[in-house]
């Protein structure tokens, strides 16, 4: 029973990380029809300036402050730069964001050292409880409670307010929420600085879980968030949480039990999806088959 | 395009170019030249390979390196394991080439039927799937480590090596040429160009498109087991995504959609890596000489989509119509 309830909670704090990853992704793809394969890029930035603050500051709240600040400048440069020129063009839009992902991913290395950096949990956030037989380590908790807030407060925005309505209407149908007068343009931007600001979180909130940052967890995180947004369904965002704890889980369980399956069981759960239900899980866009 | 002459200008100048390589040797006798024109060729193959994805197919693969890989394992565990000798190579070339078409044939059944940000998304995930497979499974690939092993014993000499790639990137270039202007290969471009109407017009683009990727596949088996022989060494990081990525720069830079483009691509590339590198003895900024690649890719993905030859034939092209007759306006065809 502890044991259950230990690789819950684990498989529910690495899902969390890889719902805030998946997030930013899935809505950007639904509203704007672009896969970002630079996300990942977001989500290192976002752990090393995060981290770098706070080894400076000794603050991780400043730390996490700075990193959520550094998604939402990376995200604007992103999509004034990268996005807007090649948009509407699928072919150029992969090439040009892996393009970028490799130049962030290189530009860590520039600007803080190739090596893995050491990071400690903060001292209020360390240790575990015991409850019973059962240790719950502390930061896993924090990283659930954080991950559910984030939910919390975006359902919320995106279900009971205004921009909360453009966002949804333009996922379902950009060329009418346009035709209303609305500014689409506007909306990508905020809604790709969002996006990037939630990968940088991600990442910040990453780095004690996993004890040392290194600049190619961008991408390993990345296609991790790809497979829950395939499996989640393009453009959902309570679909992209279901999959990422889906995820989590299913990684948490596996590596205990079948060591070796623990990425493979991944890879066969998209591929499942991908046959079978080809707009994922929770798909709140109607597209047609090809 | 008409068919091209035997002796049309652009096979006088592919003998002319064939002639000097095969002199160079005899010429010039530098063994890092050598070395890096053999280099050259090895990720010409591959290049080209991917050109019939990318430029020919408009199929965008992060997995290419799986195929690349899988060739690579073949040739040095099938040498090790029975004897370096050339029957061997050759034929674990064959098994290798085998493997690779098996593999892309279920790859392609599996993802070519979804549209291109899932099937880039998939075969990234494939790849990263193999790459972990290959990781763990270390009684056969040794993981990370990798191992050593003999290759035969005729290609010790470097310039039997080197002619020994040059042949077989004639030979790949040929085919490939062929392929592409084939009836086959002209629906590939029909289907690069408007996949929807080629269906319509009765083709099933999806046996095309598996097509497509079983010959991409089995060309880069191909270059995998050259290189694995000019390493005399495997490890895991011939299946990364820095080897797709290779392939991906030099196709773009030199040119999509022209076969001659990735061979210039890998020139240039090559040059550059090996000059760049050697810069960075003195200069430290030059070790993540990938930032400069990356920068220039983006550039030339917004502002050069075409590349090097892409550029050079529209530029051609140009000048061959300004010396005809000039076609009567626009305006004055409609009435």
């Amino acid at each position: 029973m502890d044991l259950l309830i230990s690789l819950v909670i684990n498989g529910l704090a690495t899902g969390m990380l890889i719902f805030l990853l998946a997030a930013g992704l899935t809505l950007i793809f639904g509203l704007m029809d672009v896969l970002n394969f630079a996300h990942g890029g977001l989500f290192v930035w976002g752990a090393y300036t995060g981290v770098f603050t706070y080894a400076y500051t000794e603050s991780f709240l400043i730390g996490i402050v700075v990193a959520i600040l550094t998604g939402i400048l990376f995200g604007f440069i992103m999509e004034k730069l990268i996005i807007t020129p090649v948009y509407g063009n699928h072919v150029q839009q992969i090439l040009i964001t892996l393009g970028f992902m490799l130049v962030l991913q290189e530009m860590i290395k520039v600007a803080f050292g190739p090596n893995a950096i050491p990071v400690s949990v903060p001292t209020y956030l360390a240790g575990s409880w015991e409850i019973g037989e059962v240790i719950v380590i502390k930061y896993r908790v924090f990283i659930i409670i954080v991950g559910f807030i984030i939910f919390g407060i975006f359902h919320y925005i995106l279900t009971r307010t205004k921009i909360g309505l453009i966002v949804r209407a333009g996922v379902m149908n950009k060329e009418m929420v346009q035709a209303l007068g609305i500014n689409i343009k506007r909306v990508f931007l905020f809604v790709f600085m969002t996006g990037a600001s939630l990968a940088a979180l991600g990442g910040m909130l990453m780095a004690p879980y996993s004890g040392s940052i290194y600049a190619e967890m961008g991408m390993e995180f990345a296609i991790l968030g790809f497979i829950v947004v395939v499996i989640g369904g393009m453009g959902s965002f309570s679909g992209s949480l279901l999959a990422a704890i889906l995820v989590g889980l299913a990684g948490s369980f596996m590596a205990y039990y079948v060591p070796f399956l623990s990425l493979a069981v991944n890879m066969i759960l998209m591929a499942i999806v991908l046959i079978f239900r080809p707009q994922g899980l929770f798909s709140m866009i109607r597209r047609e088959s090809t | 395009m008409n068919q091209p002459a035997l002796l049309s200008k652009q096979n006088i100048i592919f003998v002319l170019l064939l002639v000097i390589l095969v002199a160079f040797p005899f010429v010039a006798d530098s063994r890092t030249l050598t070395i890096l024109l053999t280099q050259i060729f090895i990720f010409g193959i591959l290049a080209m390979s991917y050109d019939i994805l990318l430029g020919y197919t408009g199929i965008v693969s992060f997995g290419h390196a799986m195929f690349f890989g899988m060739g690579a394992y073949t040739t040095a565990i099938m040498l090790k394991e029975i004897q370096p000798t050339i029957p061997v190579f050759i034929g674990s070339i064959v098994v290798g080439m085998i493997l690779a078409g098996i593999l892309s044939f279920f790859v392609g059944l599996l993802t070519l039927r979804l549209k291109s940000h899932f099937f880039a998304m998939l075969t990234l995930a494939i790849s990263g799937l193999l790459l972990v497979v290959a990781e763990k499974w270390r009684s056969v690939t040794k993981g990370n480590d990798g191992f050593t092993f003999r290759a035969p014993d005729v290609f010790k000499d470097r310039i039997v090596f080197y002619f020994c790639v040059l042949a077989c990137l004639v030979i790949v270039f040929l085919l490939l040429r062929r392929f592409v202007n084939s009836p086959l290969g002209r629906v590939l471009i029909a289907v690069r160009e408007n996949e929807q109407r080629t269906r319509s017009l009765g083709f099933k683009t999806l046996h095309y498109k598996v097509i497509s990727s079983i010959v991409a596949g089995v060309i880069a088996s191909l270059a995998g087991s050259l290189y694995a022989i000019s390493l005399r060494f495997v490890n895991t990081s011939m299946m990364t995504m820095d080897i797709t990525l290779d392939a991906l720069l030099m196709t773009i830079i030199g040119g999509v959609g022209t076969l001659v483009g990735p061979l210039v691509g890998s020139v240039v590339i090559e040059f550059a890596q090996h000059y760049l590198s050697g810069l960075a003895r003195n200069y430290p900024i030059f070790e993540r000489w990938i930032i400069f690649f990356g920068i220039i890719y983006i550039l030339a993905v917004v502002f050069f989509p075409k590349g090097i030859v892409g550029s050079i034939l529209a530029k051609v092209s140009k000048w061959k119509q300004q010396d005809q007759v000039p076609l009567p306006e626009p305006k004055e065809r409609l009435k």
